[in-house]
């Protein structure tokens, strides 16, 4: 077993390594990570929806409009818990996800003035928390291929994930199901924490939301009122303004690696 | 039951939702930011955002919270001699699934 992926890491980094430019197969192999990581938590979603009796096709309906984690087990909840309001569900939604908002806000500071319409609209739709922090750690304006190729596979993870899971509850023994549960975070640890080593400017703002959102989170009379959702944007609005009044930025060319280090 | 006539609605309401939140701003903020204040703020989100997502839930998303740590500290170690994402993941994983399993033979 370690043997194979002791392997499948080297293939995959001597792949990274010839296509050093950012074209569709640079994005496509930056992409396997985050798919990796949506398997698993698509294929909790197929459980749980089977085991609430939605049909198959609906339930992947759902996932290509909503095409978000945290949004559609939500959803789920509302489902089961017999909600009726179209107004509940599409405001739970916003309320859950509104930090796309900020994301697609800062994404498009990054975006290359070559895509056109259609391309910002298509790679919008297939954009998700994992993809938009994947695509940022590159240097320089972000073009279509790119982003193409980033956004193919966590969605051909996140769908078939989700209808195998549908299809065989049971497909996961118990223990590899709940070691899975870490890889969403590890990757965003595996994300920021090069960030912090080189820019000072980075790890006061991490360090901030950290002791932000334990400070919130860990607190019940806050978790008994506001969603964590909510807490989530407080937290990140809150620690972003701080290193914006603290250490703006001083480029006028946005947001590059570089850019916190000349500091 | 579910009723699936409300479903749908709701489900075409809940993917105007998504477009709003995630391809709208790609359309109309095509022009550069000049404001200083909101360049950094924009510049610094993404780490925010990531961070506040990850801390504290990291130490509920196994098991155990004891697994959980184990798996974040391995990610940590991984991620500051800048291991390449697919590494940090999976290796983390194997220390929660170890880190379980040792839980279950002390038990």
């Amino acid at each position: 077993m370690l043997i194979i992926y002791g392997k499948v890491v080297i293939f995959l980094e001597s792949n990274i390594k010839q296509t050093s430019e950012l074209g569709y197969k640079k994005g496509f192999l930056d992409g396997i990570p985050i798919c990796l990581g949506y398997i698993p938590i698509a294929l909790a979603f197929g459980i749980s929806a089977s085991k609430l009796g939605m049909n198959i096709w609906i339930a992947q309906l759902m996932n290509v409009a909503v095409y978000s984690g945290s949004g559609e087990f939500a959803v789920l909840n509302l489902i089961e818990g017999g909600e009726v309001s179209i107004i509940t569900f599409a405001l739970t939604l916003l309320v859950i996800n509104c930090r796309y908002l900020l994301l697609s806000i800062s994404m498009a500071q990054r975006l290359d003035t070559s895509m056109g319409f259609l391309q910002r609209v298509c790679f919008g739709i297939f954009n998700t928390d994992e993809i938009f922090a994947v695509a940022v750690q590159n240097p320089g304006k972000l073009k279509a291929p790119y982003l193409f190729g980033l956004a193919t596979l966590p969605f051909l993870g996140w769908f078939s994930g989700s209808i195998v899971g549908c299809l065989f509850t049971n497909i996961l023994p118990k223990s590899v199901g709940d070691a899975l549960g870490i890889i969403l975070y590890a990757m965003i640890i595996a994300l920021v924490i090069p960030s912090a080593k080189k820019s000072k400017q980075v790890l006061f703002i991490i360090i901030n939301s950290i002791l932000i959102s334990v400070l919130l989170e860990c607190n019940p009379i806050i978790t008994s009122h506001i969603t964590s959702g909510w807490i989530i944007i407080i937290c990140a609005m809150v620690s972003a303004t701080l290193g914006a009044v603290f250490f703006p930025v001083h480029n006028s060319d946005n947001n590059t690696q570089e850019e916190a280090k000349v500091q | 039951m579910i009723d699936y006539g409300v479903l749908l609605k709701a489900i075409a309401a809940m993917a105007v939702v998504m477009f709003c939140l995630r391809v709208l701003p790609l359309i109309f903020c095509k022009k550069p930011i000049k404001n200083r204040f909101i360049q950094s703020f924009l510049f610094y989100i993404p780490y925010a955002v990531l961070t506040s997502m990850a801390i504290p839930e990291a130490f509920h998303s196994t098991a155990s919270v004891p697994s959980a740590i184990a798996g974040v500290v391995i990610a940590c170690i991984l991620a500051y001699f800048e291991r390449d994402l697919l590494t940090v993941c999976l290796s983390a994983t194997a220390a929660v699934f170890i880190a379980d399993q040792i839980m279950n033979f002390i038990k």
